[in-house]
């Protein structure tokens, strides 16, 4: 396998705030065009490992590449500029700022290019015609399902190579999980390389092609969609709790 | 199931360790006593010019370390203190001169003044918090100053000359030198003792809880407000003392008390180090020598002392005690790694963490036999002895009712919303039988944590009632529930960082032991404190090492330890005050499934002992397995509430929370 | 009506200088104790320059450039590598303290302790308006004062630019995930910072002497004038400075010549007990500056943010 066809290569990282790690030994990577999941329960690491990979958290250990490059010691802003974009937990909108405000901020990188930057807004609009719908509202006036949607437009207006999500499904209701699903789905069929950090496995297994499980900050179990079955899912489980 | 939690062995030293530390601080009071009166008795025979920089030095030395103990132990960073420190100086002076007060008659007069004056505005922080806290008082100081400068009594801007300190009589200055050197040297010793004593009481740990998180301090029955009020009060009157002590040293001119006065003194304390022993006084001094010591050209000294302030803050933050300290524990833990290869200290070294796994085996024996407190002192078997009953054990045997059937905890239509907005809890009923195990469970956002928030009167509810043990609570704050026997954990730890975690397991000892707070400014001197301080320190090694928390890891401070750890001290916390109503929030999150197996030890063996427990959690094999009862929410709405079983197979349980 | 204008001339500057206070605390949450000393050096520089026989104009431009300079500089020097050590510490309190007090004393140094006069610019006859007289400097300074607090407030909201620093005040460290450069922001605010202290140190020249200790007093009332105003707002901070200027004023006349030392203070003190989040709603922000994070584990800070 060559190195080149990684969008994501993660070689033994070491990870933690203040003087305590949180993740010892993980190694992982995503292919082009794959979708990867990271499953696991509290505490184990897996926000971290997100957070590690967008550069928020200074990494103590090992290698992170992106499409190739070199990251492991890349500030945010540096990484954000078309390498990966994400999807931080619990959302986080700019309260002040209105929906399409929002997403123009997500679509930094794209000031200089109208077009670009356009036909990027156009897609969001496209998967989430809501969104449209109130791009002159506050954004935190939104419901949680159509916040979240706003969240993964801000995501895809950076239009990133390596998309991080960081448990979108968290806080909403069931239906806005589904319509949230569907819309990774039309995610990961254009193309897009993904990693989806979840605690519902049936999401992860919807929406993904291969998950991991991490637990205690370590990688226990990595495993196709596909070779998933009832006795997989219920080891699964187990790990989850 | 009785048995459980009674220790087995006796076994020698709490911690496994002999506390080096605690027994240098013992043997060390006594040759530093000797120290402070033998340099006091120098200094009293020494030039005047001397004498006056160091008592100088002194007098700030009390202001701030008058100041730390608000602004380092609870947060309140004032910035009244040099109004305080006027009002004990220009009291004295004017007092003295114009009334011809004796200065020791004056002396309790502006102590008080400033105590009162400290009361009012340490109940200004229950209004105004932080930054505007610091605002308010600095405003305080500013209208003191005001008033000093333009009241004729005063001596308007030129001020006051300093009134005459009596003197010894000839032949006893001969011997032990001036009169005030003492006077001052004596406030200035009695300061020490009082702020240290607090910083050395079981108090201490309460007031970081304080400012770090207050619902933690309330849960665990602290009066935070009040206990904030008193404190200030306290602190006024230090300030008020040595503005008493200043009045001597020299002319007294409203410029001294003004403002920049007050963010001086606030500077002293962080120079210094904020929060320490040692750091308040070290800042004063530095502060008040450095015009005299360093004499040149004033505008070159202003260049330097700005300089220093700048290159002090940027390279030590934590100020000078700061960078001592914290090279004195890095050597202690390269010390300490080299002696004893069981610890594994968290500093130097490669292997920063211990993953939670790694200390399994030292929690086997526990889960193997009874739970037990692997390794307790044998102050906590005459402290058990004393009550003769187990630990972990609700000290409330009074409770009547039948076990499994009379209601501990209920709460009755319960509704809530935050700020007027979103129904959060509608019409929500929840009973919790004495000594079960209750769960409570349903997606995020479905109101669980509020509902245990209304519990623990963390909030209150819009309607509905709330009956604790048999009292109606709805109405009662949470100290008050708290001695209703009832304790709690937060979902988000809520603990004292740079506390070890047996120091905040104290905290959860709180309302067990009688006037912490009052007898703290004198803790050390008082025997039966030293013996609660003994018999406390075991208390939360034996609560610790029931749910599973090894030794060292109890010595460590909780912001370095793994998040496991951090969950399973919550519970000892929550354990220690012996609650006969335990609620949990999420305990399980982030813990090894040996862990979660310790937990459920644990939980079975609260249940045996007459504990009534209600545990939020995710983990639904967890909650079937140890629940007795379970009620299910869902958008702020009760969904199902029955036994395990019933829950387990419920159709709308099912659909809205468990899936298919 | 005397008195109203008088009182808004002097509150234009107190708002000028709760302003530099406002911007800088807004993207970073940190106050600038140096402030009142920006002011200070840039009345000093222009009247150091005319003395060197420049013209006024060239005088007033060198002042407003070295304080936004300074500005940035008190970043780089005393802020930067505190928050860099713990960014929920306010160890900046006494660092910026200290660059206050280095730039008193050399000013002192370079241009001597006594008061000096500030060059007499186009601005020293009066009008008469309304039924009260005013100076044609009084008139530029509420003009400046408005107009800048107007522009600053448009900035704010209506471009990218300012809509990107509601971002990085409201959550840094998405913003910087977002690729916003979040160090490149506060250097900004705190030149920003610098250039309104300077201006209002421009504007009050002329009715005050130039002497190194100017900043302290402007200091102090423009920081009150923040806290009557609030900082989530800059414009809502210049309103702030308005009103203290009045009520400073009012109390002057009305009371007796002292009451203007004490007076707004002591209304500022009732308010905050009344409205315990500020009087125009400054809210929780100010509060938290000085509220200690417990263990700031679950969501640590982006490592470079800021």
């Amino acid at each position: 396998m060559n190195e080149h066809t990684y969008t994501l290569e993660i070689r033994s990282l070491r990870a933690g705030y203040g003087r305590y790690d949180v993740v010892h030994d993980v190694s992982l990577h995503a292919f082009a065009g794959e979708s990867v999941g990271l499953l696991g329960p509290n505490g184990a690491g897996k926000t971290t490992v997100l957070r590690s990979i967008m550069g928020l958290v200074r990494h103590r250990r090992g290698q992170i590449w992106i499409a190739g490059s070199d990251v492991s010691r890349l500030p945010a802003h540096r990484i954000a500029k078309g390498l990966a974009a994400m999807v931080p937990e619990g959302r986080r909108l700019f309260p002040n700022l209105s929906v399409e405000d929002n997403l123009r901020v997500g679509g930094l990188r794209h000031r200089g290019d109208p077009v670009r930057f356009h036909s990027l807004l156009g897609e969001v609009f496209d998967l989430f015609p809501a969104v449209e719908l109130h791009r002159k509202r506050p954004a935190t006036t939104l419901s949680g399902g159509e916040q979240q949607m706003v969240a993964i437009g801000r995501m895809m207006m950076n239009d990133p190579a390596l998309m991080l999500l960081d448990e979108p499904s968290l806080g909403l209701a069931p239906l806005a999980v589904q319509s949230m699903s569907k819309a990774l789905l039309s995610l990961k069929e254009r193309g897009r390389s993904i990693l989806l950090v979840e605690q519902r496995v049936d999401l992860a297994l919807q929406v993904c092609d291969r998950i991991y499980v991490l637990s205690d900050g370590a990688l226990v179990d990595e495993k196709l969609t596909s070779e998933v079955d009832d006795e997989g899912r219920s080891l699964i489980d187990a790990y989850l709790g | 199931m009785n048995s459980v939690i009674v220790t087995q062995q006796p076994a020698g030293n709490a911690g496994g360790r002999p506390d080096v530390a605690a027994t240098a601080r013992r043997t060390i009071w006594a040759p530093s006593l000797i120290a402070y009166v033998l340099c006091m008795f120098f200094l009293a025979h020494s030039s005047a010019y001397h004498q006056g920089l160091l008592l100088v030095a002194a007098a700030y030395a009390m202001l701030a370390l008058s100041l730390d103990l608000v602004a380092g132990t609870t947060g309140l960073y004032s910035l009244g203190h040099a109004g305080l420190f006027a009002i004990g100086a220009y009291g004295t002076a004017v007092l003295a001169e114009r009334d011809h007060w004796s200065v020791f008659a004056a002396l309790p007069v502006v102590v008080v003044a400033g105590a009162i004056s400290g009361l009012l505005i340490g109940a200004l922080s229950l209004r105004v918090s932080g930054l505007y806290f610091a605002i308010t008082t600095l405003i305080f100081t500013i209208i003191v100053t005001v008033l000093v400068s333009n009241m004729s009594i005063t001596g308007g801007y030129e001020g006051l000359s300093s009134p005459t300190f009596p003197s010894f009589s000839r032949s006893i200055t001969s011997v032990v030198g001036s009169s005030l050197t003492w006077a001052v040297a004596g406030c200035l010793l009695l300061t020490i003792v009082v702020v240290w004593s607090i910083r050395s009481s079981a108090m201490y740990p309460v007031l970081l809880a304080i400012r770090d998180s207050e619902r933690f301090a309330s849960s665990v029955g602290v009066r935070t407000s009040l206990t904030k009020i008193l404190l200030f009060g306290l602190s006024a009157a230090i300030a008020g003392l040595a503005g008493w002590a200043f009045c001597f040293l020299g002319f007294i001119t409203p410029s001294q008390f003004d403002a920049t006065a007050s963010i001086n003194v606030l500077v002293m304390v962080i120079v210094g180090g904020l929060n320490t022993r040692l750091g308040p006084i070290v800042g004063a001094a530095f502060v008040g020598l450095f015009p005299v010591v360093v004499s040149i050209n004033s505008l070159w000294q202003e260049v330097i002392y700005g300089s220093i302030f700048i290159i002090v803050i940027v390279f030590f933050p934590e100020g000078f005690v700061g960078v001592v300290s914290r090279g004195g524990r890095w050597l202690l833990s390269r010390w300490s790694q080299r002696t004893d290869a069981n610890v594994q200290p968290v500093g130097t070294g490669a292997p920063v963490l211990t993953p939670a796994r790694n200390y399994v085996p030292l929690l086997r024996p526990a889960l193997a036999g009874p739970v037990g407190g692997n390794g307790a002192a044998p102050a906590i078997e005459a402290a058990k002895a004393a009550r003769g009953e187990p630990l972990l054990r609700p000290d409330r045997a009074q409770l009547g009712g039948v076990d499994g059937v009379t209601p501990a905890l209920s709460a009755q239509a319960i509704s809530f919303s935050y700020g007027g907005g979103v129904r959060v809890l509608d019409d929500v009923d929840l009973v919790v039988r004495r000594s079960t195990v209750h769960g409570l469970i349903g997606p995020n956002g479905s109101g669980k944590t509020t509902l245990v928030d209304i519990l623990s009167g963390a909030l209150f509810p819009e309607t509905g009632t709330i009956t604790i043990n048999g009292h109606r609570a709805e109405r009662l704050p949470s100290w008050q529930r708290a001695d209703l026997g009832l304790m709690r954990t937060f979902q988000t730890a809520a603990m004292v960082g740079e506390l070890s975690a047996r120091d905040n397991v104290t905290i959860g000892l709180f309302n067990r032991y009688r006037r912490i707070g009052l007898r703290s400014p004198a803790w050390p001197m008082i025997p039966s404190a030293r013996h609660d301080s003994r018999t406390m320190a075991a208390s939360a090694m034996e609560a610790l090492g029931a749910v599973g928390v090894r030794p060292s890891w109890a010595r460590t401070r909780i912001a370095d330890v793994p998040h496991g750890v951090e969950q399973l001290t919550q519970l000892a916390t929550a354990c220690v005050g012996r609650p006969s109503i335990l609620i949990l929030d999420e305990p399980l999150a982030g813990l090894s499934s040996d862990e979660v197996d310790q937990v459920a030890t644990i939980l079975n063996a609260l249940r045996g002992s007459g504990v009534t427990t209600l545990i939020i959690e995710h983990q639904t094999r967890f909650i079937f397995d140890v629940c007795d009862e379970v009620t299910v929410l869902a958008a702020g709405q009760l969904v199902k509430s029955g036994s395990a079983a019933e829950v387990r197979v419920d159709t709308r349980v099912r659909e809205v929370y468990l899936g298919q | 009506m005397q008195i109203l204008y008088t009182g808004l001339s002097m509150g234009a500057i107190y708002g000028l200088v709760a302003m530099a206070y406002a911007v800088v605390f807004y993207v970073t949450r940190v106050i600038n104790f140096a402030t009142g000393e920006l002011l200070m050096l840039s009345v000093m520089v222009t009247t150091g320059l005319v003395q060197a026989h420049l013209p006024v104009g060239v005088a007033v431009l060198v002042a407003l450039a070295s304080s936004t300079a300074t500005g940035a500089v008190i970043y780089f020097l005393a802020v930067r590598p505190v928050l860099n050590f713990d960014r929920f510490s306010f160890a900046w309190l006494v660092s910026t303290l200290g660059v206050g007090i280095l730039l008193e004393s050399m000013a002192g140094l370079i241009w001597g302790t006594t008061a000096l006069g500030f060059p007499s610019m186009l601005y020293g006859r009066s009008v008469r308006f309304l039924g009260g007289s005013i100076t044609w400097q009084q008139i530029m300074t509420i003009i400046v004062a408005v107009v800048l607090a107007a522009g600053i407030e448009l900035f704010r909201t209506r471009t990218f630019a300012g809509k990107l620093g509601m971002a990085v005040s409201s959550d840094p460290e998405t913003a910087s995930a977002m690729g916003v450069s979040t160090a490149r922001y506060a250097v900004f605010v705190f030149a920003l910072g610098g250039l309104l202290a300077g201006t209002a140190g421009v504007l009050v020249g002329p009715i005050s002497f130039a002497n190194p200790y100017l900043g302290e007093t402007y200091g102090i009332y423009g920081f009150v004038a923040l806290m009557i105003g609030g900082i989530e707002n800059p414009a809502a901070s210049m309103a702030g400075g308005l009103v203290l200027g009045v009520l400073v004023t009012l109390a002057g006349t009305y009371i007796n010549t002292l009451a203007s030392d004490w007076f707004p203070f002591v209304v500022v003190a009732l308010a905050l007990l009344i409205t315990p989040n500020g009087i125009f709603m400054s809210g929780g922000a100010l509060r938290k500056a000085f509220a200690r994070k417990t263990v700031p584990r679950p969501r640590l800070p982006a490592e470079q943010a800021l």
